[in-house]
């Protein structure tokens, strides 16, 4: 019987205590709301910085700040392999909000002069800084299919956003890639006037899963809505229970 | 270091101010540091710093040459902001409002309202909620970061001397504002709205605000240090003293032998404040610095020719 299920924030820079500070309300609403799903089992919630720290975790949230800086950090390190190793190999549950979701891409635009390392996980290219700088930055309503039906728009922060431009698919040089997961669009934002992407009408794709890797280009962890964290958490309690993901629970 | 940081009007936050603190918090435990040109705003990126301060002269240059200090040309800024892809800041004279509309209007990130230029108002800082865009401002104390708070500021930082590479007066900012926030623990514990009324009445700001930051046990936005950070072990020690991060401004491009050595003195204070705790990092990354800007001591500096003191 499981009894404790590590989740780790990934601690090199950015918004770390209020992933931590919302999975913390997450886990004692579920815990209140479901006892019987629980069972018993036990969070515990932590700060990843070192290799070994990765190794103790179950699941992990790659936090929103700067994905460059996140990425130099890393390689400094020697952080992006295991968490390559995390991520493709061990197919531990993730999940990126922001620059969190531009690591967990195969590919990303609009980067920095000569690219930028990632992770990798998500077979789609983003695009960096979507919207333009700070001043486009903006919260938006969405219809998150997801948590439910007949839920409330979640009041999702836009910073300096990525978006996913592409869904892409692997090369035959990944091996990996037979039998994965197909991308899973979860969330799409439709722009208001300024914001139409090129596919008219369509939208920005803004949150999306495939397998266990789960990605956000705005930050719950800036809300006080519990919804998201509360949801994930119940997709890792099943995957470190069943040792795959339950698709479409939702 | 808990809880989110939201500064409350009347009970809520607005989602103008989640956006413009937002940014401030993805910040968090990296480096912003001051360039020139957008050779140096490369420079500065690939070392891994999280943000760039977009200013024609680093403040120890403001400093030697002397005369009054503005606003950059937006011409330096716009290359810079074509050069990288991290936030650009840039500077505005304390009260100029209009100098924030041009910045605003460029586009930057974030506006610091800055003592490091000379101030054009004697009297008022800019009413910075009137803007989209956000601001930071310097504090030596709770009051001023308060003050500058309730004025619509969505991040703060200390001081310090800017332009010394001398870390003193940023300890003693970052120590004041931490001794003043016990006080206010202190007087919510023993005499609650009243002690927070009477304390707020004699540091000169918001009660409410006061009430925020003695519950929080913390500023109620991100808190970065700056004005004298000139080593690896400095960033680290004002990490340590509570900061969420660091500017840096002379100590990465100052007396620089070359380019290269510049980078270097950059990485390395990426990654002292990144594992300000990790003892093994922090001596690499002073073996990787190298040699520090010479800097001049704060205790020689004559009142006129100190910065912290200007802003009201």
């Amino acid at each position: 019987m499981i009894k404790h299920i590590t989740v780790g924030v990934l601690a090199l820079q950015g918004g770390v205590v209020e992933h931590l500070n919302l999975l913390r309300k997450a886990a004692s609403q579920l815990q209140s709301s479901s006892p019987k799903s629980h069972d018993g089992v036990e969070f515990i919630f932590t700060e990843v910085r070192t290799t070994p720290q990765l190794a103790q975790c179950d699941a992990l949230i790659i936090p929103g700040g700067e994905s460059t800086t996140m990425a130099i950090v890393a390689r400094r390190l020697g952080l992006l392999d295991p968490l390559r190793e995390f991520v493709k190999v061990q197919h531990k549950p993730v999940w990126g909000t922001c620059a969190g979701l531009v690591m967990l891409a195969e590919q990303a635009s609009a980067t920095k002069q000569g690219g930028q390392e990632l992770v990798g996980g998500l077979d789609v290219r983003v695009l960096r800084n979507r919207y333009g700088t700070q001043i486009q930055s903006f919260v938006a309503g969405l219809d998150l299919g997801f948590l439910g039906e007949g839920e409330q728009p979640f009041r999702a922060v836009f910073i300096r956003a990525p978006v996913v431009e592409d869904v892409i698919t692997p090369g035959p040089s990944q091996t990996e890639g037979q039998g994965k997961a197909p991308v899973e669009v979860l969330g799409v934002y439709k722009g208001e006037g300024q914001h139409n992407s090129s596919e008219q009408g369509k939208g920005d794709i803004v949150a999306v899963r495939q397998g266990n890797v789960f990605g956000t280009s705005f930050h719950p962890e800036l809300t006080g809505d519990v919804r998201i964290h509360v949801w994930w958490l119940k997709q890792v309690l099943e995957v470190v229970r069943h040792g795959e993901l339950v698709v479409n629970g939702a | 270091m808990a809880a989110n940081l939201h500064p409350e009007t009347n009970g809520t936050v607005s989602d103008d101010f989640t956006i413009k603190a937002g940014l401030a918090q993805m910040l968090k435990g990296g480096v912003i540091m001051d360039v020139t040109t957008a050779a140096e705003a490369r420079i500065a990126e690939e070392a891994g710093a999280v943000a760039v301060m977009a200013l024609e002269r680093i403040p120890s240059d403001i400093r030697k040459m002397g005369g009054v200090a503005r606003m950059s040309n937006p011409e330096m800024i716009k290359e810079i902001q074509a050069a990288v892809t991290i936030p650009v800041m840039a500077k505005a004279r304390i009260g100029h409002v209009v100098e924030c509309q041009i910045l605003e209007a460029l586009g930057v990130d974030y506006v610091d309202e800055s003592e490091v230029l000379t101030p054009a108002d004697d009297q008022y800082h800019v009413q910075k909620s009137d803007f989209k865009i956000p601001f930071v401002c310097g504090c030596r104390n709770l009051g001023e970061a308060l003050r500058r708070i309730k004025e619509g500021a969505a991040m703060i930082r200390t001081k310090g001397e800017a332009g010394t590479g001398d870390i003193v007066e940023a300890v003693k900012h970052i120590r004041t504002v931490n001794a003043d926030i016990a006080r206010a623990k202190a007087a919510l514990a023993t005499d609650g709205d009243l002690g927070i009324a009477a304390l707020a009445r004699e540091i000169g700001c918001d009660a409410a605000l006061l009430k925020q930051t003695a519950e929080l046990g913390r500023l109620p936005v991100v808190n970065f240090a700056a004005g004298g950070v000139a080593t690896p072990a400095d960033a680290a020690l004002m990490m340590h003293l509570g900061c969420d991060g660091v500017f840096v401004g002379s100590g990465i491009f100052k007396d620089a032998e070359t380019p290269e050595h510049a980078a270097k003195r950059a990485r390395a204070i990426v990654k002292a404040t990144a594992h300000y705790t990790d003892k093994q990092a922090l001596i690499e990354a002073s073996i990787e610095h190298g040699v520090a800007m010479k800097g001049i001591s704060n205790a020689g500096l004559k009142p006129e020719e100190k910065m912290a003191g200007r802003g009201w």
